[in-house]
């Protein structure tokens, strides 16, 4: 492979694993400088995340203040439980992410792996629990927002208003889950070809501060829609 | 460690990263833990106290310890797991600008919710899917049922510019059956602006606004309330009577 660098460089020498050997694009400086600009782009991506999510935290408010009553009859069909154990479940994530990230800085290939995998098991526990035990009983109970509202019990008259912004605000962000389960299973499989060690890690940071985006949707989330009383 | 020191004779430098120990994450995730569970605690022994006590919390002060303790624990993630410490403070400036602009859009939002009713009074309604006003919507005064308040002010309102004040008849697209109540002088404590065109006498255009005067005089003259009332009650009393009677037959 032809190169322009003058100087003999690691990258060069095809027994090293491929995060020594990695080049950073050329149109960047040096690795540290595609880094940089790699995770300031994560970072203007997050707040157009954040942006996205502003429009639900607004509809919210608007929607509570003008009906608080819906708003707490409908949370009362929520079960507190399973919020919590949601919220537990997607911090421990985001621990294992930031962990994740620490084992690529320090070269531990075997602690980056199993970080990933307890990652992802997380993202599909949360999804499993917010689709088998919530999701499946409001759909059943015709717990569904504006004009598919079907529910036979007593509710305030605009109780669709509020279930429209539950599944609006909660299928978004489980949307964002199972992306970020995707990314997971992308840098799973990078990560057993060698890609990311203490050279070359970006694509294991930029999906991590994607996941902890995620996290902390859901840390407003779970209070807002679970906690109303 | 030792590969970066390698690196770094080769110039590809790891200098501007932090490594975060173990300790530090591991710390954070058990107060982000702790947070969690002060959230739901919190929640759970308000309601213990309103149900102990029997007083009513508002619904604020649930909702503003909720928030408080969720803006605690994004501080948290963010400084740490996402080491916007540690980092370029570049990123820290786009994150602190996206949530100025979020707040702006929370800001503005509430203006318009705090001030709905004071132009047009229509406009303080609930929204409601579709506007179908049988379905628990507004009530628009001679509205056809169903008629949405856009249909209802298509049908019988003009568009603004072409109101003739002067002809009660006819209503704005705005008011759309929700006639303001116009204060005689052109300004209250609600409203403070010119009704109905010029407000300086002998401008052209100027139309002497109905004042409180000229409209207390008229019934004033007319009739009195003090002796309207004493000549009713003269009245009253033997319609009363006939009544009285076949009650008091029983008895006797």
């Amino acid at each position: 492979m032809a190169t322009i660098h003058s100087h003999p460089s690691p990258a060069e020498d095809l027994s090293r694993p491929l995060h020594e050997r990695y080049h950073a694009a050329h149109h960047f400086k040096d690795r540290e400088h595609e880094f940089d600009s790699v995770k300031m782009g994560v970072w203007l991506f997050l707040g157009t995340e954040i942006l996205l999510f502003s429009g639900m935290f607004c509809a919210y408010f608007i929607f509570r203040l003008m009906h608080p009553e819906a708003f707490l009859g409908g949370s009362h069909h929520l079960e507190v439980k399973w919020g919590l154990i949601n919220t537990i479940v997607l911090l421990m994530s985001s621990y294992w992410v930031a962990a994740g990230v620490r084992h690529a800085q320090t070269g531990n290939q075997k602690w980056l792996q199993i970080n990933i995998i307890l990652t992802f098991l997380a993202g599909a526990a949360f999804l499993f629990i917010k689709f088998y035990f919530e999701y499946a009983h409001k759909i059943h109970d015709g717990l569904l927002p504006g004009k598919y509202y079907s529910y036979s019990g007593p509710a305030d008259p605009y109780e669709p208003l509020w279930w429209g912004v539950y599944w609006a605000s909660t299928a978004i962000h489980a949307s964002h889950v199972i992306i970020g389960m995707g990314l997971f299973i992308w840098i799973f499989l990078r990560s057993r070809k060698g890609h990311f060690g203490p050279g070359h890690y970006n694509a294991v940071e930029g999906v991590g501060l994607y996941w902890h985006i995620v996290d902390i949707v859901w840390i407003f989330l779970f209070p807002l829609l679970y906690l109303i009383h | 460690m030792s590969h970066a020191a390698e690196f770094d004779e080769y110039g590809h430098k790891d200098h501007g990263h932090v490594i975060v120990s173990l300790f530090t994450l591991r710390f954070i995730l058990i107060a982000l833990l702790f947070c969690t569970l002060l959230t739901s605690g919190t929640a759970w022994a308000e309601q213990l106290v309103a149900n102990t006590f029997h007083v009513e919390i508002p619904q604020w002060i649930n909702a503003v310890v909720a928030l408080s303790i969720a803006v605690v624990k994004t501080a948290l993630v963010v400084g740490f797991f996402m080491q916007l410490k540690y980092d370029n403070p570049m990123n820290t400036v786009i994150f602190v600008f996206t949530l100025v602009t979020v707040f702006s859009f929370l800001g503005f939002t509430s203006l318009d919710l705090g001030n709905r009713a004071s132009i047009d009074r229509f406009k303080n309604v609930y929204a409601y899917p579709g506007g179908n006003l049988s379905a628990g919507g507004a009530v628009v005064p001679g509205a056809a049922n169903g008629d949405s308040i856009v249909a209802h002010a298509r049908k019988t309102g003009k568009p603004s510019h072409h109101v003739d004040r002067e002809n009660t008849n006819t209503q704005s697209i705005t008011d759309a059956g929700f006639l303001r109540e116009e204060p005689a002088t052109g300004s209250s404590p609600n409203f403070s602006r010119p009704i109905g065109g010029v407000t300086v006498p002998g401008w052209p255009g100027y139309h002497a606004p109905k004042s409180a005067h000229a409209e207390h005089a008229a019934p004033a003259g007319e009739h009195k309330p003090e002796t309207g009332h004493d000549a009713a009650a003269p009245k009253v009393t033997p319609e009363a009577k006939p009544d009285a009677a076949p009650a008091a037959k029983p008895a006797h």
